[in-house]
């Protein structure tokens, strides 16, 4: 087990390979299910919990599946932790389903959780691949979650359906249409705070070097 | 056997295997988490209406043109019309709706089981206020107008009140409790 690499995996899925910020997948339930921050959990949750289970399967049957008939394979997998998660659903949160379910079903064509199965678990092993299912889906909710509270904040006042006093209520902001600016808005500034982080790694990297080092580049560039 | 026709039934052995496989895990979380439609259409309406229901006065329902009426209840106290109704024409499929009648006017509308994406459009748009506190007896559910960007979700909900319009009139006497 090379730690290096699971640490790379479930960093990877949370920030690297953001699914929502930077490989910008899932746009459909992140713009219809971010209205609030609990509907946004809910679904990331679910999406989570079919992400982690298709991974494994495909992943344990990737010397089975021939390559012809991989992406049916896939899709029946999926479809049945999609079905799954209907149908807890619908037994014990019956309200919540009742709100989501048409999202629910639409798990099934999630590309994220296709690309996930085609791109990741189809040629890693299963642990590499629940791990990856795992960041993924952090991935997934925690950027649905910010989006959620952002939509939720403006168009109903509310922080997680506890309303904040003193806050006008802008009408309409609810719309998808605002859904598709905070999203990009979210996605500017994640990516800003990331590039500005990965500077700063590199400028400490570069100034925690030996200056033996330096100095041979340096002479190095100047013989050039 | 050739080496095409052995690939061939390769894939479709696997395939036919994860399918199979797949149903059968299926079936089993069928039968844990299986909701009696009955018992869960008196747990709604208790729950929409804060009454209680014993018995439900027709559990086969009636169909129509474009929308049917699967079950009716009325309230113990003799008060409430509970109707589960569908109308057909949605955008995903039928729609499915918790009707409920009082005094011989439509109280509240309640969208039900759905896979159809646009009712929230027509929550939005606040569309069954369209058809609550109208008398039954004299309701054209298609007069309202339909919801821009919703109309077949639109035109679903009004089949499925025009079918507890008929309902109504047909099998409670009179309009009234």
């Amino acid at each position: 087990m090379n730690r290096n690499r699971m640490k790379e995996t479930v960093l990877g899925g949370l920030i690297k390979n953001n699914p929502t910020f930077v490989l910008v997948l899932g746009t459909c339930p992140t713009i219809a299910m971010t209205t609030s921050l609990f509907q946004a959990f809910a679904m990331g949750v679910a999406t989570t919990f079919v992400l982690i289970f298709s991974n494994l399967f495909v992943s344990l049957l990737r010397n089975v599946i021939p390559d012809k008939v991989r992406i049916p394979c896939y899709i029946v997998i999926i479809s049945t932790f999609v079905t799954i998660v209907q149908m807890v659903m619908q037994k014990y949160l019956p309200d919540l389903y009742s709100t989501m379910q048409a999202f629910i079903a639409l798990i099934v064509v999630n590309c994220i959780i296709l690309a996930r199965a085609e791109s990741f678990a189809s040629c890693n092993k299963p642990l590499y691949s629940v791990l990856d299912g795992v960041s993924m889906g952090l991935g997934f909710t925690g950027a649905l979650c910010l989006i959620g509270i952002v939509r939720e904040f403006f168009a109903n006042g509310s922080f997680a359906g506890f309303a904040i006093s003193g806050f006008p209520v802008m009408e309409g902001v609810g719309a998808s249409a605002f859904g598709f600016i905070v999203f990009g808005c979210m996605m500017a500034l994640f990516n800003f705070v990331i590039q500005k982080v990965n500077e700063r790694k590199e400028k400490m990297k570069a100034a925690s070097l030996p200056l033996s080092e330096g100095v041979v580049e340096s002479s190095g560039e100047a013989a050039k | 056997m050739t080496a095409k026709v052995k690939s061939m039934l390769q894939c479709v052995l696997v395939l036919a295997a994860i399918a199979l496989v797949s149903g059968l895990l299926l079936g089993a979380f069928h039968i844990i988490t299986y909701v009696d439609p009955l018992q869960s259409a008196y747990d709604r309406f208790a729950e929409d209406t804060g009454k209680t229901f014993s018995k439900m006065t027709d559990d086969e329902g009636k169909s129509y043109e474009n929308g049917l009426v699967s079950y009716y209840a009325v309230s113990d106290d003799g008060t409430t019309h509970a109707f589960v109704a569908e109308g057909s024409g949605g955008y995903g499929g039928n729609v499915q709706l918790y009707i409920y009648v009082t005094d011989a006017k439509i109280e509240k509308i309640i969208a039900g089981d759905n896979s159809e994406t646009f009712l929230n459009k027509l929550d939005s748009a606040n569309y069954y206020s369209n058809f609550i506190g109208k008398d039954v007896n004299s309701l054209d559910a298609f007069a309202a107008d339909a919801v821009s960007g919703a109309t077949k979700s639109s035109d679903a909900v009004r089949n499925a009140v025009d079918a507890v319009v008929q309902y109504y009139k047909e099998n409670v006497a009179g309009g009234q409790s």
